[in-house]
């Protein structure tokens, strides 16, 4: 009877009890879909479920807060429960209190037994977030676009002369700013306090400006790399795991250009209020172990968080190719990587979006008086 | 014996280079990290700025407040904590080292530092190269304090403090070798080099290897595509001289207006703080270092012609303002940065002009700002090597060179070596004739005295003079009146003729060569060239004779001097 009491303790403690065994539990996550997604359906969703009996349903999320905010505003209990974040997104949210606040002693040791705060990179543990992996967003292109001469760096980019075609741009001011004002030959450590004044901003903008008509609009991950392929755009930006995805797993003709890579963060978050929270706790130690991570980066380009599952990168699962060369923090792409300041993003955020929609005003205007113009130039003849 | 008391001085140099190299960029790092840190906390950087774009009212407040309240800080500490009540710089460090005299106390160093931090802090227009200069000139100087043994050890390591620092600001090991030579020693000799070399590559290797700073200014340019161009380069610097000479100039006017105005010296950097903050209202371009600006000019159609024209006006206005009126900084900073403006305007007004091929704005915004920076820091060489150290890029550098050269010809002539060579001269310390001049220039001719003379008061008698004179077999005397003050001076052959019993005092002569207290060894060596007797008498300031100088001593001090120099710079180790 003792030992009995003493086993169902332990089950509670670790959130396994008879009661969450009976009925069964869901965790809602928020992710990203296509490659990226399939991968952490296979590396993490999948095992959780397996060990945990806790099934998870997905959610499509596409970046920003407003999702969040709007999701919360709503009536009632909030259905979603673990968000799969950018950093700067998790700080802006956090400081808006989007979130729970994280608690880091959820987080497992290392195989080896290395505390979290020494085996995840620094600055991964967050208030409302831990950071669980680096991704870049990068410019890609296709190849069968420019057979000649290759574009090779951001400038080429804005360059429609030289490399005639459709950009495909996430419609969002992410990136866009830094690449424009990069174009111009400023270092990358300069671009924030550049970007911080209304000159740079003007300047980034005016580079935008000049390939406004070859602007294709991208909003979720899968896009561009669908863009790319079908043709509609000769080069694309978007995320970099994805490009790899396309290109080596299935041979797709698309090169990616590491130069000004944006390297950016994934993080874990909890939504506010939500009534998972032990689950959802439970969930992101399982998702960040060591064996977990590492199982994901050997299935999509995008480095772990933690010095333990970096050791673990090395084949493809399924292909067998070596990851490491792919990875955006390989020390050849870091050299020319932008590294995005969360700190200025999460300060710009209304500033950026109120830009970034004055300029596509801006276009549209422009656009129709164009078209007025070419309706009434025969009407004048 | 010889050997190894130059091993010693070998050991030592070596060392001192060594750590007053790495205390100096250490204490660089920290003060460039505290100004960022104070530029952002006060927002007074761009980045800082942003964050608060919703609430113009706040920044408005912000940018009037932060510069005035900064500069009456400034005041205070200048006036209660700096002996000399004003803000240490080069020109102190190049004093200290040419006359060999101690450098202003350390607490006064470690004030004007502060009050330096607070002025660039708080977004005043000043550099932040002079306070750093002045900080491993602080640091260098302590090592006289250790009684090492070894000769020139002050000048030296206050050299190895200035390249030391000037290596790890700029990333430019090789630039800060040559300034503390350039502008600080005045010459090369080995013994010299060999520690600040090694200071300059510990400063060096400390913000690049070990802290992994990013480098200050990096371009990328292509390279001068056209042969003409150089030809405009030489026009540009020729231009940029007459810049630099009215940069100069109006500093100094600034400063005489600052004497004028009826405000107590603690107060003026406040009434700057106060008039810069509403300029930066409409161009929040001047205020700080401005290194956004300094790169936006490199960038083709960042500015119009107008707003360049604008800025390089007003930034040269508002620096010579805060410079006067007392905010403690440098001028290395914002010549760069209206150097750089200018540059980009005569690099975008010019092609309007001339119908010719040209290779875009960057390399005569490079030269225009290095043509501006070299005649005000009197340091042509230094700002060439900044160049290709900062760009790496040949072309670039040779472009600048060109300019670099015209511009320090011309402003000589219109102005002089350089701003600190000008405020030395101001207070009395002349290096436009070279070093010699100005250490026999500081040097008094009071301590080549002498009390071996003959003095007779002045109602003594021709007789008892003669009997005097004829006793220790000299022909010379000091005729003093009754309080000791001089009254003249009689030599014996031109009194052969008069009566014995004249009173002195009736045929003394005043008129002969008398030297003051404050003679300087220059000026005596001057003055004695038509000089015939043995002695020149010495009086204080109330006339009373303290002793006299012979001639020989005169020139024996001369050439103390000056073979004290050239030891120096010749010394191998």
């Amino acid at each position: 009877m003792r030992r009995l009491s003493v086993l169902a303790l332990l089950m509670v403690l670790f959130g396994g009890g008879p009661s969450a065994a009976d009925e069964p539990r869901t965790l809602t996550v928020l992710t990203w879909g296509g490659a990226y997604e399939q991968s952490q359906r296979a590396a993490m969703f999948a095992p959780f479920t397996q060990a945990t009996g806790i099934e998870i349903e997905t959610v499509r999320y596409n970046g920003g807060i407003e999702a969040l905010r709007d999701h919360l505003a709503q009536p009632g209990a909030p259905e979603w429960d673990v968000v799969d974040m950018i950093r700067a997104d998790a700080r802006a949210a956090c400081a808006q209190g989007l979130l729970e606040p994280f608690d880091p002693d959820i987080l497992a040791d290392s195989p080896d037994g290395v505390a979290p705060e020494e085996d995840f990179i620094d600055g991964a543990l967050g208030d409302c977030a831990i950071v669980q992996l680096v991704f870049a967003t990068v410019i890609a292109y296709n190849d069968d676009a420019f057979p000649g001469e290759k574009p090779r760096t951001v400038a080429d980019f804005f360059d429609t002369e030289r490399f005639p075609g459709k950009r495909a741009l996430r419609k969002a001011p992410v990136g866009m700013l830094e690449w424009a004002l990069r174009s111009y030959g400023v270092p990358r450590s300069q671009l924030y306090d550049l970007l911080s004044t209304e000159r740079g901003m003007r300047l980034a903008f005016r580079r935008l400006d000049s390939i406004r008509d070859d602007i294709i609009w991208w909003r979720g991950g899968a896009e561009p790399v669908e863009q790319l392929t079908s043709g509609h755009a000769a080069m694309a930006t978007g995320f970099n795991g994805r490009f790899f995805h396309a290109q080596v797993i299935e041979g797709e003709p698309i090169s990616i250009i590491w130069d000004g890579a944006l390297l950016e963060y994934n993080s874990w978050a909890i939504l506010k209020g939500t009534a998972d929270k032990d689950i959802a706790e439970k969930f992101i130690r399982f998702a960040t172990g060591a064996e977990r991570l590492g199982d994901m980066a050997n299935r999509i380009s995008y480095g772990p968080a933690r010095k333990s599952a970096q050791r673990r990168v090395g084949l493809h699962v399924t292909t067998g190719v070596p990851m490491r060369a792919h990875m955006p923090t390989t020390d050849r792409h870091m050299a020319t990587a932008i590294r995005k300041d969360d700190r200025w993003y999460s300060q710009t955020e209304a500033l950026r979006q109120r830009r970034f929609e004055a300029w596509l005003a801006l276009g549209e205007k422009q656009s129709a008086k164009a078209d007025q113009a070419k309706s009434e130039g025969p009407r004048n003849d | 014996m010889l050997r190894l008391e130059s091993a010693y001085r070998i050991v030592i140099m070596s060392l001192v280079g060594l750590t007053v190299g790495a205390a100096a960029s250490l204490a660089s790092l920290a003060f460039i990290d505290a100004l960022f840190w104070l530029n952002n906390a006060l927002l007074v950087s761009a980045y800082s700025r942003i964050q608060y774009e919703a609430q113009p009212a706040l920044l408005a407040a912000a940018t009037i407040l932060v510069p005035t309240v900064g500069g009456l800080i400034v005041g205070q500490i200048v006036s209660r904590w700096v002996a000399e009540r004003r803000g240490l710089g080069p020109p102190d460090a190049i004093l200290a080292v040419q006359t060999r005299e101690s450098p202003p106390s350390f607490k006064s160093g470690v004030a004007s530092t502060l009050a330096a931090l607070v002025s660039l802090g708080c977004g005043a227009s000043v550099g932040q190269y002079g306070p750093l200069v002045y900080l491993g000139t602080l640091i260098g100087g302590l090592a006289q304090r250790l009684n090492l043994m070894v000769r020139d050890l002050q000048s030296v390591a206050i050299a190895c403090g200035v390249a030391a620092a000037i290596s790890t600001a700029f990333n430019a090991p090789i630039a800060g070798l040559v300034f503390a030579h350039e502008v600080i020693l005045r010459h090369y000799s080995l013994r010299a080099f060999a520690p600040v070399t090694v200071a300059a590559a510990t400063g060096y290797v400390i913000a690049n290897v070990i802290l992994q700073r990013p480098p200050l200014f990096l371009v990328e340019f292509a390279g001068v595509e056209h042969g003409h161009e150089f030809v405009l380069f030489a026009v540009q610097g020729v231009l940029a001289a007459y810049l630099a000479a009215g940069f100069m100039g109006l500093i100094a006017f600034a400063g005489r207006m600052a004497q004028r105005l009826r405000l107590p010296a603690p107060v003026r950097p406040g009434l700057a703080g106060l008039v810069l903050g509403l300029v930066a209202l409409q161009l929040p371009e001047v205020l700080g270092v401005g290194k956004e600006t300094l790169r936006f000019a490199t960038i083709e159609g960042a500015f119009t012609v107008d707003e360049l024209a604008v800025l390089v006006a007003a930034k040269l206005a508002v620096t010579a303002m805060c410079v006067g009126f007392g905010f403690v900084g440098g001028v290395f900073s914002p010549a760069l940065l209206i150097g750089v403006m200018a540059g980009a305007l005569f690099g975008m007004v010019w092609p309007l002009i001339l119908p010719l091929a040209h290779s875009g704005i960057v390399p005569y915004a490079i030269c225009g700002m290095m043509a501006v920076t070299s005649p005000v820091i009197g340091a042509p060489l230094t700002t060439i090597l900044i160049v290709f150290e900062l760009t790496r890029n040949y072309d670039l550098t040779i472009a600048a060179m060109v300019a670099v050269v015209f511009s320090n010809l011309v402003a000589y002539r219109i102005f002089g070596r350089s701003l600190f060579d000008v405020q030395l001269a101001a207070r009395g310390f002349d290096l436009s004739l070279g070093r010699d001049k100005a250490i026999l220039g500081v040097r008094s001719v009071a301590e080549n005295v002498s009390q071996d003379y003959i003095a007779m008061r002045a109602d003594e008698s021709l007789g008892a003079l003669t009997a005097r004179l004829n006793a220790v077999g000299r022909s010379e005397a000091v005729v003093i009146g009754a309080d000791g003050v001089f009254q003249g001076h009689i030599r014996l052959q031109d009194v052969v003729d008069e009566p014995p019993e004249t009173p002195l005092g009736a045929v003394a002569r005043k008129d002969e060569l008398v030297f003051r207290e404050t003679t300087t060894l220059w000026e005596a060596m001057d003055r004695i060239r038509d000089f015939v007797g043995e002695a020149v008498p010495l009086v204080d300031a109330r006339g009373r004779v303290m002793g006299v100088v012979p001639e020989g001593a005169v020139i024996q001090g001369y050439m103390e001097a000056v073979h004290d120099l050239r030891r120096e710079e010749n010394a191998a180790a």
